[in-house]
């Protein structure tokens, strides 16, 4: 089951998530929902990511197809260049450093749309609070024998409001 | 590679007739531009005669050029086209392939003896010079570039006719309609790679240089020329 | 100086930037009735040069490029407007960014689709153009990979993939937003393209790591775009053109017509859209500073470029120096100094005369005096070519310029539908912020 608690100050949702965890909950229960980015203290709420990896693996890919392709292709299709090199690492590479960034690009981009969950919900059941503006709502994904505890906790950090959603 | 086309074209030779033009005209079916067309620079000649003047009037001296495209074995022109429409062939050409051609015009901003024309429109012939096409050359359509190919339709004909008749090719054997046409007899064509062909010692000829040659294009036309 | 968002109250913030997508006005319609027109007769002109033949432009031998690829060039360059703002304020955390940013990558998306129209539209056999993509095709032929005409083709796909992401990305919150209460067809416009966008914390984490790394690599990318679009040039071995310093010259004279171009679209945007609250004399005064400085760095630029060409003496590069200083093409030499270095050095440079309005006088001059500049570059060096015997002269016809006019009118036809879509202030990252309060 769902709870969802309204805040309205970061502060006090900060400390309904340390309270929360400390009570066993994890990370991957709890989603903060506002209408523009809130900026939480270190080690509170904190989101690993491998965007940058990605974005790396993914220039580091798209480059290496670049010039591969570029490869196969001037050496499948051998033409007599007058003298010049068959195989133009230099002349060609501006192509692959192209290539390689658009491989950063469509890494990340991808890795966004993953990582944020847009085009991998991960249970789509769940429900998505109407966020008043400047209003941070917290919701806990809990068993039905936590919810009490939890929502104890939340009221103790100054939750505005704690509502219950779903069965189970 | 077996020949290597080469020309040499004495300039003191030169008399600026402009016979090479008309047969080349003739032989590779070159469009006829308009009078006004003209005086807009939209001519295509392979070959053209360069004029430079000397001296002040009236004691003036014309110094006539002819150029073509120099058939260089470091074409500019080569490299910079994105769909190899203009390549090297196997025995030295710049070869123009129309087919392969979509007019990005890099080509002809690239070469630096400015030999490269574009068909701006459709060919056109006033009557009744359409009735005289050459069959072995294709007309071009718009939208292409195209340039002397040292005729190499003629180059063909050449080595078919020798290989029939199972003999090596004939030094002079082979002759673009330029060389053929002119009555200076200034411009000789030949095989680079025979030494003993005209061309090849002409080329040899302490009086042969070559045109914007500090370019490094290694251009295959050398120029006989009195150095003063 | 205190900016706006901290003065007003969200709740106007939002009715002030979401107001302008629900009503058209009469001058609205007007404007883009004026647009289509000449965005037509572009069309008609363009027809008529695909019927004919390239014949119907002042295109001749030896000028074989003209006024398409001045203006491929001129477009291009607008499109740096976003990356350099958008993309290095954002990486400098500088808060005074957050009103223009998304006019300024909006400025580059659409600049770069008018501009990448122009390599196809100079092509002699335009409808072939896709013989430059490489895929294996029945020509049983692959591109050319070394020819600088790919390497531009790849440096425009890479942009425009790039920049279209990088105008997106931090559009996904505010059309969430804009699907809670509209007409049906619009919710379901911003309901799709938000991808069901509900903002939690992952999204929000992922949105600004995903927007950080973007304008890391969109930089590189703008710097590498210009840079391949002077080699173009640069790589030819004609006099003037063949010059190491065109790479790093076009960069800046493109930052520098970009920045241009978003003084004068934010200024009418301000004006039209009854922005001033939010596009305050702050954001004209930083931007108009900036402007100077790209002036003084692109006169530092021309001067180099030029100086060493007229001491160095050279007769070939001469005949093209003189061409562009001294005959034929002097007045737009000159005028392109005045227009770019001149102007704005006294609108600007003068602290006492630098307000929005002479920033948008200033700003129109350069974009004009960025145009003659790619004029200068491009066409003297091909009129007088290596052999002085096959110079020529060019002059752009009717067909050239109602095909450049017609860009123009898309540019604002493009902008126009996009202010009527799209909130064209980020209205999520406009919201004042906790740490930005104190």
């Amino acid at each position: 089951m769902y709870l969802i608690g309204e805040f309205h100050e970061k502060d006090s949702a900060a400390a309904a998530i340390r309270l929360l965890r400390a009570g066993g909950i994890t990370p991957a229960e709890l989603d903060l929902f506002s209408e523009e980015p809130v900026e939480l203290p270190r080690g509170v709420l904190d989101r690993p990511s491998r965007m940058s990896l990605a974005s790396v693996l993914g220039a580091i890919l798209f480059g290496l197809v670049a010039t591969s392709f570029i490869y196969w292709s001037q050496h499948d299709y051998k033409l007599v260049t007058g003298g010049m090199p068959l195989f133009s690492f230099w002349a060609t590479g501006v192509i692959t450093y192209e290539m390689t960034m658009l491989g950063a690009i469509v890494a990340t981009f991808s890795w966004f749309l993953w990582e944020s969950g847009l085009i991998r919900k991960r249970d789509r059941n769940a429900p998505v609070p109407e966020v008043d503006p400047g209003a941070i709502c917290l919701r806990v994904r809990c068993r039905a024998e936590q919810s009490a505890q939890a929502i104890e906790w939340m009221r103790r950090a100054g939750a505005i409001e704690i509502e219950r959603r779903g069965t189970e | 590679m077996e020949h290597r086309w080469g020309m040499a074209i004495d300039l003191d030779r030169c008399t600026g007739c402009e016979a090479c033009v008309v047969a080349c005209h003739a032989e590779n079916n070159l469009p006829i531009s308009s009078p006004e067309q003209g005086a807009k620079g939209r001519t295509a000649h392979w070959i053209r005669i360069d004029r430079y003047y000397e001296g002040e009037f009236p004691d003036v001296k014309v110094k006539y050029m002819p150029v073509l495209c120099q058939q260089c074995d470091d074409a500019p022109c080569e490299p910079v086209c994105p769909v190899y429409a203009t390549y090297h062939n196997p025995e030295g050409l710049n070869v123009q392939v129309y087919n392969r051609c979509v007019g990005t015009f890099y080509c002809a901003n690239n070469c630096p003896y400015t030999v490269r024309y574009f068909n701006w429109f459709a060919p056109e012939w006033p009557e009744p010079l359409q009735l005289q096409h050459n069959p072995d050359v294709a007309v071009r359509m718009a939208g292409v570039m195209e340039k002397c190919t040292f005729c190499i339709q003629r180059i063909k004909r050449g080595k078919q006719d020798a290989a029939q008749d199972g003999r090596p090719l004939a030094d002079g054997e082979v002759q673009p309609a330029c060389v053929q046409s002119c009555p200076a007899e200034a411009m000789v064509f030949g095989d680079l790679n025979d030494p003993q062909s005209k061309v090849s010692r002409l080329a040899q000829n302490g009086r042969a240089t070559r045109l914007l040659e500090e370019l490094g294009t290694k251009p295959k036309v050398f120029y006989l020329q009195k150095v003063k | 100086m205190a900016t706006a968002s901290e003065l007003l109250p969200y709740k106007q913030i939002r009715e002030d930037l979401f107001r302008p997508l629900s009503s058209v006005s009469r001058s609205y319609v007007l404007v883009a009735i004026l647009a289509l027109a000449i965005g037509a007769s572009g069309f008609v002109a363009w027809s008529y040069q695909l019927r004919r033949g390239m014949g119907v432009t002042g295109l001749q031998r030896p000028v074989y490029w003209g006024v398409y690829i001045v203006d491929f060039v001129f477009w291009i360059g607008i499109s740096h407007a976003g990356t350099l703002i958008s993309a290095i304020l954002r990486l400098t955390d500088a808060a005074w960014r957050k009103p223009i940013t998304r006019a300024a990558e909006a400025i580059t998306v659409f600049a770069l689709m008018i501009g990448g129209m122009f390599p196809i539209i100079h092509l002699g056999r335009a409808w072939l153009f896709y013989w430059l993509i490489p895929y294996p095709s029945s020509r049983l032929l692959w591109p050319n990979f070394r020819s600088p005409l790919l390497w531009d083709l790849t440096a425009i796909m890479t942009y425009v993939t790039g920049s279209v992401i990088y105008l997106y990305l931090p559009l996904i919150p505010d059309m969430a937003q804009l699907a809670e209460h509209n007409t049906p067809w619009r919710r379901a416009l911003y309901r799709t393209l938000s991808l069901g966008w509900t903002g939690s914390d992952r999204e929000w984490h992922a949105l600004e790591r995903a927007m950080k790394l973007m304008a890391g690599i969109i930089l590189a990318v703008a710097v590498s775009v210009h840079t391949v679009v002077a080699w173009d040039f640069a790589m030819a071995v004609a006099p003037m053109w063949h010059s190491t310093i065109f790479g790093p010259y076009f960069v800046v004279g493109a930052i520098f017509s970009g920045i241009a171009a978003l003084l004068l679209a934010i200024s009418v945007l301000r004006k039209v859209l009854h922005l001033e609250a939010y596009l305050t004399r702050h954001h004209f005064n930083n931007l108009a500073k900036l402007l100077l400085l790209m002036s003084l760095l692109w006169l530092y630029f021309t001067i180099a470029e030029n100086l060493t060409v007229w001491y160095g003496n050279e007769p070939k590069e001469m005949a093209v120096f003189g061409a562009r200083t001294r005959a034929r093409y002097a007045p737009y030499f000159w005028i392109m100094v005045l227009l770019n270095f001149v102007v704005p050095f006294v609108l600007l440079g003068i602290r006492r005369l630098r307000t929005i309005r002479t920033a948008t006088i200033a700003s129109v001059c350069v974009v004009v005096g960025m145009w003659l500049e790619r004029y200068v570059i491009v066409v003297p060096t091909l009129a007088n070519p290596r052999l002085p015997a096959a110079s020529g002269l060019y002059t752009p016809t009717w067909v050239e310029i109602a095909i450049t006019a017609a860009t123009f009118a898309a540019m604002a036809m493009l902008y126009m539908i996009f202010a009527k879509l799209f909130p064209i202030i980020a209205v999520w990252e406009f919201k004042p912020h906790p740490q930005e309060e104190d």
